[in-house]
């Protein structure tokens, strides 16, 4: 699965669980999760839609320094490689 | 000892099958309409009772995103509506303002819980196994959820907790508030309750129970005190009543809706579905005693009324047990039939239900109530709104395991 895959994957998992009204379109690789509509909570639902999404399987300590959207595609691609 | 503080009822709020606020939940109650309908959003074909007063999921959305509020779990979703009317109405939070710390406990009653998270996690686990099942649904599910859901979202820093007494729920959060203000442990308190019992194991237990009507009309099916009743129906939803101190209404410049002036509660100790009227009619006296009223005082009673067999008439003999002769002359009315029995929030309905009509002068009708039971001998309100004109009513609400709660208002 390609960076581009796993984006258009990624909005999907966040648009079912994201706090605020986002334009989805203009989302990019810079843009933080944070900005995006996730908190200390809603952050777990995410983790579960991608895990759920993706069929990989890590906890959630593992996401720790993972803040943007291209920060979490190359930890998604690192999983999915491995 | 400190001495007892008036206190009263400044912001009220309902989610309801009847209307998601005030305005139109009394509406259509006064005009006699009725909120139980076919239920839909889930598979009723093999429910004996395939109805209830079930709240219009997508009118619920709508009203969640009006006020920003993703949905969260139902009774949440429902609690977050219901308080934010209640909290607008008192002057407390102010829209398009963010919110601030505010020091007002939070006392919300529920019989069940959240039950659609309860439900979900567990279809999660049977279909995939641990891996499906959501993290949140440790949040979602416990027990405190609402009323530490409603202290997050609402920046309320007093005391939270939940109160959970079956149908009697919302009644017992109420009481117990109006308890905590009057004694001076906080200045304002957040109450009433929440339930969503539409969801599909729910739904199922409840119409394999053998208490619900199995009229084929979802209309005339909820019967209290009739003759013909043969049980009751299901209905959903949440209210939210700020109270607070007649001091701190009076120094706010709050417009006070209602006052609470008394409160009873006790156990049945008997059965865990069968009521006793030595255990209500305690309740009431108690109800009674705390006001510092006599049953003469007393014009209307908004009865728990659920349309049972067992729980109408011995409603009724615990009444009359003590009011004696004044049972042939006050009021007496259930709003059930109107949209079902919301279970842990019945009561706060009702109370809110109760708090309107004393405002209006005006109680709605007791639908349904063509042929009362002999054994139901009271002086019911008739098929249309009546005129009331007395300012001071009671409550009932009577839960499964012998929990009994009673409130006595007077108009504000």
């Amino acid at each position: 699965m390609n960076k581009e895959e796993i984006i258009e994957k990624l909005k999907e998992a966040m648009k079912g669980s994201s706090e605020v009204q986002v334009d989805w379109d203009s989302v990019s690789e810079e843009s933080t999760i944070e900005s995006l509509g996730f908190d200390s909570l809603s952050i777990l639902d995410l983790i579960y839609d991608v895990q759920q999404l993706f069929d990989v399987e890590f906890e959630a300590e593992a996401m720790v320094g993972v803040s943007t959207v291209g920060s979490l595609v190359d930890f998604l691609q690192g999983k999915l490689q491995s | 000892m400190v001495e007892k503080r008036r206190v009263v009822v400044t912001g009220m709020g309902i989610v309801s099958s009847l209307g998601l606020d005030t305005a139109s939940f009394w509406l259509n109650m006064i005009s006699g309409k009725c909120g139980i309908k076919p239920v839909v959003d889930i598979d009723v074909s093999e429910c004996k009772t395939p109805y209830g007063g079930v709240v219009n999921t997508d009118q619920l959305t709508e009203a969640l995103a009006a006020v920003a509020v993703r949905p969260f779990e139902r009774t949440v979703d429902m609690a977050t509506l219901a308080t934010h009317q209640a909290l607008l109405q008192a002057g407390l939070i102010v829209p398009g303002q963010e919110y601030e710390n505010q020091d007002v406990a939070v006392v919300l009653g529920s019989a069940v819980g959240p039950t659609h998270a309860v439900y979900a996690s567990h279809k999660a686990f049977h279909e995939k196994g641990r891996r499906g099942v959501r993290p949140t649904t440790v949040p979602r599910c416990m027990a405190n959820v609402l009323s530490s859901q409603m202290s997050i979202r609402f920046k309320l820093t007093g005391s939270n907790y939940v109160m959970v007494s079956a149908c009697a729920s919302s009644t017992l959060a109420i009481g117990n508030a109006f308890r905590m203000v009057q004694d001076g442990y906080t200045e304002k308190a957040l109450c009433g309750g929440t339930d969503a019992i539409f969801d599909p194991a729910s739904f199922a237990a409840w119409n394999n129970l053998g208490v619900m009507s199995k009229n084929p009309d979802p209309e005339k099916a909820c019967r209290p005190f009739a003759a013909d009743r043969d049980g009751c129906v299901l209905g959903e939803g949440s209210g939210a009543l700020l109270v607070e101190s007649l001091e701190s209404a009076e120094a706010r410049g709050a417009k006070v809706l209602v006052e609470l002036l008394g409160y009873g509660e006790s156990s049945d100790s008997t059965h865990i579905t069968t009521p006793s009227s030595e255990g209500q009619a305690k309740a009431i006296q108690m109800a009674l005693d705390n006001a510092g009223l006599k049953p003469e005082d007393v014009g209307f009673i908004n009865g728990h009324g659920t349309a049972t067999r067992a729980n109408d008439s011995c409603e009724c003999k615990s009444v009359r047990q003590v009011f004696g002769g004044h049972a042939d002359k006050v009021l007496m009315a259930s709003n059930k039939s109107f949209f079902g029995h919301m279970l842990g929030a019945s009561g706060v309905a009702e109370v809110i239900v109760t708090a309107l009509g004393l405002a209006a002068g005006k109680v709605p009708p007791n639908r349904n109530l063509d042929n009362p039971d002999p054994e139901c001998d009271l002086n019911f309100v008739g098929p249309e709104a009546m005129n009331i004109s007395s300012p001071i009513a009671m409550k009932n609400s009577f839960g499964f395991g012998g929990n009994n709660a009673v409130l006595i208002l007077k108009n504000g």
